[in-house]
C-alpha cells in the first residue's frame, strides 16, 4: 500500500492496466475499444461490458470530450492529503467524444467557471517512471455541430 | 411468498465515535451485542439457531477468511446455512430477501442475521480514508484516488450536480430532509448528534464538495444491529407482534440507458420498488412511512422519486410540500436516518432503515412512533459504482399482517 500520507496515490499497475498507464506517460489517450461491438470502456475491464467480448484492443481515443457533470472538491476526503495543495479542485465527469465516460480534473479554469456541457482536451500529466494521467482543460476552439 | 416469513428480534448496540477515553469494542464485540438485544427482544437464545441460519454483512474492518464459519464460532452457533452478503448499504436488506427463500425452500426456520463495524477503529489518513485494502487497492481504486477523487462526497456531488442541470432542486430541499432527520436524532437517544440545527445552519455549513455541504454528510461510527426473522408459523407462536415481509424488489448494478454513458441521475429504485410494492398488493396511498438510506439528503430525495412517491424530477417539490416529521404526512427517516444517526461502516448502516421499520410496525419507537403504523417502506442502498451513484437497490415492504 503505498504511503498515502506523503504523496498523492498511484496506482497498482498490473498487465490489465499497463497500456492505459503508459500511454498517458507518452501523452497518449487509449482505451479498450471492443472488436466485436465497437464499444469503447473505461475503466480497465476484463471484457465488453455491452456484449461480453473479450476481444478488447487498446485504442487510440479523441482526445476531447464535453462535461458530463462537476464538482468543486474544497477540502480532502477520503484520498490522501498529498491533495489539500489543489484545494479547490475541479472534477469531473467527462464524456469523451469516442464514447466512454471517465473521471477527470479540468485544470486551467477558475472553480466558478466549469460548467456542464463545456468542451475540454485532455492534456497529461507524468505521476511516476511508469505512469501519466489524462487531465482536462477548456477547449480552444468553441464547439462544432453536435 | 408475500408474508411467509416475519421479522420478530432486532437490537441496535449504542454507537461510539471513539472519542479519547470511551472504551474500544471490536466488531465481533459488536456484533455479540446487538445479536444479545436481538434475541432478548424475540425471547430467544442462540441455541435457537443450531441447524438453522446465521447470516453475517460484510465489514470493512479486518476480518478473517470464512468471517461468517468465524462468526459462528465466535458465538458458539452450529448453523445448517451461513449467509454473507457484501452489498454495502444493502447487505441487511439483501439478507432478509435470502433468509426468506431459504425459509420459504423449508431449508431452515429462522434466521439470525448480525452486522457490525468498526471504522473507527481503523488507522485512517484522511477523513472517511481508513486504510483498509478495499479502499486503497484495486482497479476500482487505481482508476479513482489517482485521478482526484475526494470520496464519496465527490462522487455524490457530481451526481447532484448532473440532477440539478436536469431538474429543479434547491439547496433548501434537500436542507429540509437533513433538519428533519436531526429533529427525528433528538427524539431518539441511540443517535450519535442529538442537537437540532436550522435551515439556515444547514446552509451556511461548510461546503465541502459543490454542491455538498457538511451538513449533507454521514457520521461514521462504530456499532452493530441484528435482526432475527422466521418462518410465520414460528413467528406467531413466540410473538404477538410479528412484522411481514410482504413485498422485495432487487436490482444490482442497474444502468439507466446505455452502459458506457448511462443517465445517472435515476437510480436502480425505479425497478426494485414497483417490484416490491407490486408482491406486497400495495400503492403508495397503502404506504405510512419511508425508510431510505440517507447517508445523503440528495440520496434520500432520490430514492423519494424513483420509488415512486413522486413523478421524476419532482423530489424536490414533493419534500417542499409535505411534512417528513414522525407525525406528518411522509414520515422519513424516523430514526434520525444515519445523517444524524451514524454509519457503522457503510454496510452495516444499510440495516438501520430495516430495524427502524421494524421498530415502528411494532409500535415501540416511543416518543418518535408513527400513528397506526401497519405497512411501511425501508431501502437497502450499497456501493457506488465507477461513475454512478448505486451498486445495489433493495426496496422492501413491511407490514403488521401477512
Ligand atoms: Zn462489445
Amino acid at each position: 500500500m503505498a504511503d498515502l500520507g506523503q504523496s498523492k496515490p498511484l496506482p497498482d499497475i498490473t498487465d490489465l492496466t499497463r497500456p492505459f498507464w503508459t500511454a498517458a506517460k507518452n501523452g497518449k489517450l487509449v482505451l479498450q475499444k471492443c472488436q466485436r461491438c465497437a464499444t469503447f470502456n473505461f475503466h480497465p475491464k476484463p471484457w465488453c461490458i455491452e456484449c461480453g467480448s473479450r476481444e478488447l484492443q487498446w485504442t487510440a481515443a479523441k482526445p476531447s470530450g464535453t462535461v458530463y457533470s462537476y464538482t468543486v472538491s474544497r477540502t480532502v476526503a477520503m484520498n490522501s492529503p498529498a491533495w489539500a495543495a489543489e484545494m479547490p479542485l475541479i472534477l469531473c465527469l467527462i464524456d469523451l467524444d469516442d464514447g466512454a465516460r471517465l473521471y477527470g480534473q479540468v485544470t486551467g479554469c477558475r472553480a466558478e467557471d466549469i460548467r456542464i456541457g463545456m468542451r475540454v482536451d485532455v492534456h497529461f500529466e507524468d505521476i511516476s517512471d511508469e505512469a501519466g494521467i489524462p487531465k482536462f482543460r477548456p477547449a480552444l476552439q468553441p464547439a462544432t455541430a453536435g | 411468498m408475500r408474508g411467509e416469513v416475519a421479522i420478530v428480534g432486532y437490537g441496535r448496540t449504542p454507537y461510539s465515535r471513539a472519542k479519547p477515553g470511551e472504551p474500544v469494542l471490536n466488531v465481533d464485540e459488536y456484533i455479540a451485542w446487538a445479536a444479545d438485544l436481538a434475541l432478548q427482544k424475540a425471547g430467544m437464545s442462540k441455541n435457537d439457531f443450531d441447524g438453522q441460519g446465521l447470516g453475517v454483512s460484510h465489514a470493512e474492518v479486518a476480518h478473517t477468511v470464512n468471517w461468517s464459519a468465524a462468526t459462528a464460532e465466535n458465538l458458539g452457533i452450529s448453523p445448517q446455512v451461513l449467509l454473507r452478503a457484501d452489498q454495502g448499504g444493502a447487505s441487511a436488506a439483501s439478507m432478509l430477501i435470502r433468509a426468506a427463500a431459504m425459509i420459504h425452500a423449508g431449508i431452515v426456520d429462522r434466521v439470525l442475521v448480525v452486522g457490525a463495524d468498526t471504522p473507527l477503529n481503523i488507522p485512517s489518513v484522511a477523513p472517511g480514508l481508513p486504510l483498509s485494502p478495499e479502499r486503497t487497492r484495486g482497479v476500482y481504486w487505481d482508476f479513482q484516488g489517482p485521478f482526484g477523487v475526494m470520496g464519496a462526497s465527490a462522487q455524490f456531488a457530481l451526481v447532484q450536480t448532473r440532477y440539478m442541470h436536469e431538474h429543479a432542486l434547491t439547496s433548501e430541499q434537500l436542507g429540509k430532509i437533513a433538519v428533519s432527520a436531526r429533529y427525528h436524532a433528538s427524539l431518539n437517544p441511540g443517535a450519535i448528534y442529538r442537537k437540532p440545527f436550522t435551515l439556515d445552519e444547514y446552509m451556511n455549513s461548510r461546503m465541502l464538495s459543490d454542491p455538498i455541504r457538511l451538513l449533507d454528510c454521514v457520521p461514521i461510527v462504530n456499532g452493530g444491529l441484528a435482526y432475527i426473522v422466521t418462518s410465520g408459523k414460528t413467528a406467531r407462536s413466540i410473538t404477538d407482534k410479528p412484522v411481514y415481509l410482504r413485498g422485495f424488489g432487487e436490482i444490482n448494478n442497474y444502468y439507466h440507458g446505455s452502459r458506457a454513458l448511462p443517465d445517472i441521475t435515476t437510480t436502480g429504485f425505479v425497478q426494485s420498488a414497483p417490484q416490491a410494492m407490486k408482491m406486497a398488493g400495495v400503492q403508495h396511498k397503502d404506504i405510512n412511512f419511508f425508510q431510505p438510506y440517507d447517508d445523503y439528503p440528495f440520496i434520500a430525495m432520490m430514492t423519494i422519486e424513483d420509488f415512486g412517491f413522486c413523478n421524476k424530477g419532482e423530489g424536490g417539490r414533493f419534500v417542499e410540500e409535505h411534512d417528513l416529521s414522525f407525525n406528518g404526512d411522509f414520515p422519513m427517516s424516523t430514526d434520525g436516518g444515519q445523517l444524524s444517526g451514524g454509519q457503522p461502516g457503510g454496510a452495516i448502516g444499510g440495516f438501520m432503515p430495516l430495524v427502524e421499520a421494524v421498530t415502528q410496525l411494532r409500535g415501540e419507537a416511543g416518543v418518535r412512533q408513527v400513528k397506526n403504523a401497519n405497512i411501511g417502506a425501508a431501502c437497502g442502498f450499497g456501493g457506488i459504482p465507477y461513475g454512478r451513484p448505486g451498486r445495489s437497490c433493495i426496496s422492501l415492504i413491511l407490514g403488521t399482517e401477512p
